[in-house]
């Protein structure tokens, strides 16, 4: 399987809500939102602390979450996404601003070190619920965080069934909301192609899912 | 059209559950994350550090960091290590060069020796005397 290249196109930054009650996990909001990815690298790379704080709580949700979907395994995928971040770090003196978005450039590395993974044979497999943080917010009800818990198994149990790129377009397009152009750049694929993945996972997902829709709280169809 | 519309959204609920449910962090992996952070700027910029920890001003900071930048350009302490070695080496054998090599000093000042012969001689022991 071919490697995935080029880089292009910027990830908007999804900030989550406040913490949890528990403190187990935390939502992060972007860092100091007044510099760019490209600023904080550089920041990093002359010694300031603050940035790898900054691009940590800016980048590494994502990271780990892409590398959570794709592999289907949380300590996996933990250890997929710290990598991931190493190679940013190593990589900042080297950055060159302006060629590339670094949130783009992560994707790539993180859609790698999967690959990687699972040529080696680790172990991947369907990510059980109990493996899967609480739910960030604060404004959900107890059952409605049991329900987003529920419906995010049974999407990752159909994940797992699709094939590697089908599962990994339709992670960054409807998972981590990249463009289409997005996608294709950091796949190294046309647009069309991406489309093409999109529309098959799609439907895969949907066929997978259907019968237990009642399970998953849809009782009106 | 209808019928496609209905597997979107629900699709659309299992993605946004999927969002919802990823956007936390383990504070484990992030301080994990942050130690690699703080082990790798270590290695990379060890020259940079006392500047960012005790900032100076004016022309005294100016300078620290022009000397810093400088200290980077050249590749931080292991390297004008050795570069101070290099040219204290290079220093050494232009003052006392082995026996192997020329005298350095003496290519480059070309300096004459002028052997006077006959302050050797008693000029009566090779001069004809007369009568």
């Amino acid at each position: 399987m071919a490697r995935i290249g080029t880089i292009s196109g910027p990830k908007g930054v999804r900030g989550g809500p406040a913490a949890p009650p528990d403190g187990r996990n935390q939502p992060r909001e972007g860092g100091d939102a007044s510099l760019s990815d490209d600023a904080l690298v550089a920041l990093f790379a002359n010694g300031d602390e603050q940035a790898a704080r900054h691009l940590t709580a800016r980048l590494a949700p994502r990271t780990l979450a892409v590398a959570r979907r794709v592999l289907g395994d949380r300590d996996e995928a933990e250890d997929v996404a710290q990598e991931a971040m190493m190679r940013l770090w190593r990589m900042a003196p080297d950055w060159q601003p302006g060629q590339a978005q670094v949130s783009t450039w992560l994707y790539r590395v993180t859609l790698n070190l999967c690959l990687d993974r699972k040529r080696r044979g680790k172990r991947v497999g369907a990510l059980r619920l109990d493996d899967v943080p609480d739910p960030p917010d604060p404004g959900r009800t107890a059952p409605e965080r049991m329900q987003d818990g529920a419906r995010s198994d049974a999407l990752q149990s159909a994940l797992m069934t699709l094939p590697e790129r089908q599962r990994q377009a339709v992670v960054l397009r409807h998972i981590e909301e990249l463009s289409n152009p997005e996608i294709a750049g950091i796949m190294e694929i046309s647009v069309e192609a991406v489309e093409s993945l999109t529309a098959r996972g799609k439907r895969t997902l949907a066929a997978a899912l259907a019968g237990r829709r009642e399970e998953l709280g849809y009782s009106d169809g | 059209m209808a019928e496609n519309d209905i597997k979107d959204a629900f699709l659309e609920a299992h993605f946004a559950a999927a969002r919802r449910v990823d956007a936390g962090m383990p504070l484990a992996l992030e301080a994990r994350m942050l130690a690699d952070a703080a082990r790798v700027q270590a290695q990379q910029v060890p020259v940079m550090r006392p500047a960012a920890e005790s900032p100076r001003r004016g022309i005294a900071g100016a300078a620290a960091g022009l000397v810093q930048h400088f200290m980077r350009v050249l590749g931080g302490w292991p390297a004008l290590g050795g570069l101070v070695a290099a040219s204290a080496a290079g220093v050494w054998i232009g003052v006392a060069p082995p026996d192997f090599l020329p005298d350095p000093v003496g290519l480059m000042v070309q300096y004459d020796t002028e052997v006077n012969m006959l302050d050797s001689y008693e000029l009566s022991s090779v001069l004809p005397e007369e009568g």
